[in-house]
């Protein structure tokens, strides 16, 4: 290898709905050279599996599924003059924005003046959370057995148990009761669902499928495939109750129990972590913690809607172009914390005299009629205070903050 | 016949607010309480009296077992058509290429709805 590194305004890592916005966002910011790349042959990410419609509400005003949202995101994307390389992967990426790449042409390296990490998120899996038992075929992730159904025409079992009660899961329920399998039920650690309200309406109730809240999967049983599974109820602190177990019959156990950002890279580039969020700190923005490189999507914090993973790209997109051209200084910032019933919020930093951003939280717990509230930690000026009918921790909420913030901030709900 | 008051608890999806209803079957029709806004009324009995879904589902295309297209409706059909909607759309073998919102059935089972690709196959 000789001759110089090539130089890219900016460089955008993984093509789902996220990383297509962002280089979107990044070229209609006036970058001249976005190139994308995408370590599958195929643009769009893990919506080229989600086949159910219920993508676009937000960006395209209608209700669409996966892979249209995918195409035209994509194809809005090329039209607009940004290069996307499939079947290439980032192998690493360093502080300095020097990337190692395998592409389909071989080994390279090259060179970002901004960098946007969008990779995605990985699917926590048996092993992860230990379920005791027997060690068969027939326990997928949710998601691994939509590619199998919906990418490779592959009929995972006959009769299904799902732990867990993610949106895949529902999803799953309902996608695998279309293909003949018999979904023997729904069991979820904690005492309310993990997945939207109208995800458990059509997915389950529609189709008869119980869902039983605080419970559990105790133990896997079978040799080769699958036999059944131990089912067992949890007190408060989520132990299984002795005396609860019982048996079900099924060849397949599906798992819905949480997805993790996928931060490999973000890690071998020195990107700062939340412990909270498992993703990237960064500030309003989307900045990391390292100077020109931004994160948004599934790899920053997880999503419940494709569509808001795409507008924090677009955001994130932007911001990196301004970033490549050296109008996105540094300079001193405030902290976001979480107060009162807030799991998290992003972003954890604001650039002091930052005004007009939007705060992303989750909640605790569920939460009936409440006043979400951003105050000033030293002043305890109340800078935003909405109400609210009810907050579920599976729905992540956003609140404007429009007065600059010259000082810490606290997000609190109060019941 | 005895006396049947169904009470279905359901969120409201028209709006973020997310109104939490209660509907009640009684005998002058149905009773809805927690919304918010009049639309509520609407969601509701549309919700419990006729519910209407899409479906999405992969279909091969012809001369391949591998390679498939995804599929849905392109409009929402009254929920009991989705079983037999399926049954018709298992039969489905399209020729490449496919492109995304082609009209695969047209009108299918005489619901006035369409089965579509959902995505491009060359």
């Amino acid at each position: 290898m000789s001759g110089a590194v090539p130089v890219h305004d900016v460089v955008v890592i993984g093509g789902g709905p996220a990383g297509l916005a962002a280089a979107l966002g990044a070229r209609r910011a006036g970058a001249e050279d976005v190139l994308l790349i995408e370590r599958d042959k195929r643009l769009g990410g893990i919506l080229n599996q989600c086949i159910h419609d219920g993508f676009g509400l937000f960006l395209y005003n209608e209700t669409i599924s996966g892979p249209e949202y995918a195409e035209r995101l994509a194809e809005e994307a090329l039209r607009a003059g940004v290069r996307a390389e499939t079947g290439a992967m980032v192998l690493d990426l360093a502080a300095d924005r020097l990337l190692r790449v395998n592409a389909r042409a071989g080994y390279r390296l090259l060179r970002a003046r901004s960098v946007v990490l969008a990779m995605g998120c990985r699917e926590r899996t048996r092993e992860m959370i230990e379920i005791p038992g027997t060690r068969p075929a027939g326990i997928f992730t949710a998601g691994t057995a939509q590619a199998l159904v919906n990418l490779q025409n592959i009929r995972v079992g006959n009769e299904a148990v799902i732990l867990g009660s993610g949106d895949i899961g529902l999803i799953m329920a309902r996608r695998l009761t279309f293909e003949g399998v018999a979904v023997r039920g729904v069991f979820e650690l904690m005492p309310w669902t993990n997945g939207l309200e109208r995800n458990v309406r059509q997915c389950l109730m529609d189709f008869g499928i119980p869902l039983a809240l605080s419970s559990t999967v105790v133990e896997v049983r079978g040799r080769d495939r699958v036999e059944s599974v131990v089912v067992a109820a949890v007190d408060g602190s989520l132990e299984p109750v002795p005396g609860t177990e019982r048996e079900v019959r099924c060849d397949t156990l599906l798992l819905s129990v949480g997805l993790i950002p996928e931060n490999e890279l973000s890690k071998r580039a020195g990107v700062a972590l939340s412990p909270l969020t498992g993703g990237a700190v960064v500030d309003e923005t989307f900045m990391t913690s390292v100077d020109g490189i931004f994160s948004c999507g599934n790899v920053l914090q997880i999503h419940d809607v494709a569509d808001f993973a795409s507008h924090e790209g677009f955001a994130a997109g932007a911001a990196a172009a301004r970033f490549a051209r050296g109008e996105l200084g540094g300079g001193p910032r405030v902290s976001l914390a979480p107060g009162r019933e807030v799991r998290y919020v992003l972003p954890q930093l604001v650039r002091a005299g930052a005004s007009g951003f939007g705060v992303n939280f989750r909640t605790v717990r569920p939460l009936g009629k409440c006043r979400v509230t951003v105050t000033g930690r030293r002043s305890g000026k109340v800078y935003v205070q909405r109400k609210f009918g009810r907050l579920l921790p599976s729905e992540l909420q956003t609140v404007r903050v429009k007065p600059a913030v010259e000082e810490d901030l606290e997000v609190a709900c109060h019941e | 016949m005895s006396e049947r008051t169904d009470v279905d608890r359901l969120t409201c999806i028209l709006c973020p607010v997310g109104c939490e209803l209660e509907v009640r079957r009684t005998e002058r029709g149905l009773d809805v309480k927690g919304h918010q806004c009049e639309n509520g009324v609407g969601f509701a009995t549309e919700e419990v009296l006729y519910p209407k879904r899409n479906l999405a589902t992969s279909v091969p295309v012809k001369g391949s077992e591998t390679r498939l297209v995804s599929v849905r409706l392109s409009d929402r059909v009254p929920r009991d058509m989705i079983f037999p909607i399926l049954r018709v759309i298992a039969g489905l073998r399209p020729e490449a290429p496919v492109r995304r919102g082609q009209v695969l059935i047209a009108d299918v089972l005489g619901t006035g709805v369409d089965v579509i690709a959902t995505r491009t196959v060359e």
